[in-house]
C-alpha cells in the first residue's frame, strides 16, 4: 500500500471541492474538546466515582447491620443499642496540633487510649455482664464500621466539592487515590465475618508464634491486656511477650517492654509481625531485619525504641509478608503454614547473636483474636 | 465485574495430638481457638489441640 500518495487537503476536507458538512465533521469536535474537554473528562469521571462511592455506602451499611446484629444476637442489652452504636460510629479523634512536635507522643497516646477505654466501659455500661471476649469483638467490629463509615464519608466530600465547583483538578487526587482507598475498604467488609468468629486474623501470627512458644509456662501480666512468660532456650533465658489472648486486641507493648526493661536486663529483642509485602512479592514470605516492627500510629513503636536505646538493647525483626485484605481477613493456610518456619528462624537469630546466660526478649506483635497461650 | 469469579472461603481447623503428633482437620467450629486442648486422641491417650485455623479459598 502507498501511503505517500494522499491529499491533505482532500484528507481534511479543505479543497476547493470539498463538502462543508465535511468540514463541520473535523471543527466542532474539536471546538467542543477545546471548551468542554474537561467537562467531558469529569462527567466520564464522576462515573467511575460514584459508583466507587455507592459501594463504600453499601461496605458502610453492611458493617452497621453486622455489627447491630451481631450485638443484638449475642448480648443482652438494657435497652435496644441501635441508636448508641449509631452514635459511636460517628465519634471523631481530633490529633494534637503538631506545629511544635516536641512530646506529642504522650499526647497521641493519651488520646487515643481514651478513645479506647472511652469505648470499652460505654459498651459494658449497655451491657454489664459482657464478657472480655465479646467486649473485644464488639469494640472491633465497632472500628470497622466507624472507619468505613469515614472513609465513605470522605470520599463523598471530596466528589461533591469537585462537582460542585465544576472542577476537574479537584477529582484528580481522589480518582488516583479511589483505588487504595477501595483495596482497604474491601480488606475491612472481607474481615468482618473472621472477628464475629473469633477466628485468627494474618496479622495475627506473630502472637500465634510467640503463643505457641508461652505453652506450658506461667503466664503473668506485663500491662493490660499483654501477657508475658519466662522459659529457657540453649542455657539462655527468654521472655515471652504478647497480646493476651484469645481477645481481639493489640495489647500494650510498649509499655509491656517498658515494665521488663526496668526489671529485667536484656542483650536482645525479637520482634515477630505480619508486614504489608510490596506489589509482586509473594505472600507468606518470611524476611529478618533490623528495628522494631510494629505497626499502629507509632505509639507503640516510639516506646520500644526509645527503651532499647537507652539500654543498648539490638533489635531483630522477623516479619511474614502479606496483604492488606490477609492482614486482616481470615488468617489462609499459606500464612499459617510459616508458623514452624518462623519459630526456626528465632531460635536461629537467638543463637546468632546472643551468648550463654544472656537474655532475649522476644515479642509477638499484632491481633491476638483467637490465640490463646 | 460480570464475568468475575465468586470466592468462598471456608475455616478449616487443625487438631494435633500432642502424644503422636496426629493431625485431624475438620471445619471450624465457633469456640475454636488456636492451642485449645480438645478432646483425647483417637489413636492414642495423649490430647488433641488446636494446631492451626485457616480459610482455604475456592473460585465458583
Amino acid at each position: 500500500m502507498d501511503l505517500t500518495n494522499f491529499d491533505l487537503d482532500e484528507l481534511f476536507g479543505f479543497g476547493d471541492d470539498s463538502n462543508p458538512l465535511m468540514m463541520l465533521i473535523w471543527i466542532i469536535p474539536i471546538i467542543i474538546f477545546v471548551f468542554y474537554g474537561q467537562r467531558i473528562q469529569l462527567y466520564v469521571t464522576s462515573n467511575d466515582i460514584k459508583k466507587n462511592i455507592a459501594k463504600l455506602n453499601d461496605y458502610r451499611g453492611e458493617s452497621k447491620t453486622e455489627l447491630i446484629n451481631f450485638v443484638k444476637n449475642n448480648l443482652t442489652f438494657k435497652a435496644d443499642p441501635t441508636k448508641k452504636i449509631e452514635t459511636f460510629l460517628d465519634y471523631f479523634s481530633i490529633m494534637p496540633v503538631d506545629m511544635d512536635p516536641n512530646g506529642i507522643i504522650p499526647k497521641i497516646q493519651h488520646f487515643v487510649r481514651s478513645r479506647e477505654d472511652y469505648t470499652r466501659e460505654h459498651v459494658r455500661s449497655l451491657c454489664p455482664q459482657i464478657n472480655d471476649l465479646d467486649l473485644s469483638k464488639v469494640q472491633t467490629l465497632l472500628e470497622i464500621a466507624s472507619t468505613l463509615q469515614l472513609l465513605h464519608k470522605v470520599t463523598r466530600h471530596l466528589f461533591l466539592t469537585a462537582k460542585k465547583q465544576n472542577n476537574f483538578p479537584l477529582i484528580l487526587p481522589l480518582q488516583m487515590m479511589l483505588p487504595f482507598i477501595m483495596e482497604q475498604a474491601e480488606a475491612l467488609k472481607d474481615a468482618i465475618p473472621a472477628f464475629k468468629a473469633g477466628q485468627p486474623v494474618g496479622d495475627g501470627i506473630g502472637p500465634m508464634v510467640v503463643g505457641k512458644m508461652m505453652l506450658n509456662t506461667i503466664k503473668k501480666e506485663g500491662a493490660f491486656q499483654t501477657v508475658y512468660s519466662e522459659s529457657e532456650f540453649e542455657q539462655r533465658k527468654i521472655y515471652l511477650l504478647k497480646a493476651q489472648g484469645p481477645f481481639s486486641t493489640v495489647g500494650r507493648l510498649g509499655d509491656a517492654v517498658k515494665n521488663l526493661c526496668s526489671q529485667q536486663k536484656f542483650d536482645a529483642i525479637i520482634m515477630i509481625d505480619a508486614a504489608l509485602k510490596m506489589e509482586g512479592e509473594d505472600s507468606a514470605t518470611i524476611a529478618r531485619g533490623f528495628g522494631a516492627a510494629i505497626g499502629g500510629i507509632g505509639v507503640e513503636r516510639f516506646h520500644i525504641e526509645e527503651i532499647a536505646t537507652q539500654k543498648n538493647i539490638p533489635i531483630f525483626a522477623i516479619i511474614i509478608k502479606q496483604s492488606a485484605k490477609e492482614a486482616v481477613g481470615l488468617m489462609t493456610k499459606e500464612i499459617a503454614e510459616t508458623a514452624d518456619e518462623v519459630l526456626a528462624q528465632i531460635y536461629d537469630t537467638i543463637k546468632d547473636n546472643t551468648k550463654e546466660e544472656q537474655s532475649v526478649l522476644i515479642i509477638g506483635v499484632g491481633n491476638t483474636m483467637g490465640v490463646l497461650q | 465485574m460480570i464475568f468475575a469469579k465468586k470466592k468462598i472461603t471456608t475455616p478449616y481447623t487443625i487438631e494435633q495430638c500432642n502424644s503422636c503428633h496426629k493431625e485431624i482437620k475438620r471445619k471450624f467450629k465457633q469456640g475454636d481457638c488456636l492451642f485449645l486442648e480438645t478432646v483425647k486422641c483417637p489413636s492414642c491417650e495423649g490430647m488433641l489441640f488446636i494446631e492451626k485455623i485457616f480459610g482455604e479459598t475456592i473460585g465458583h
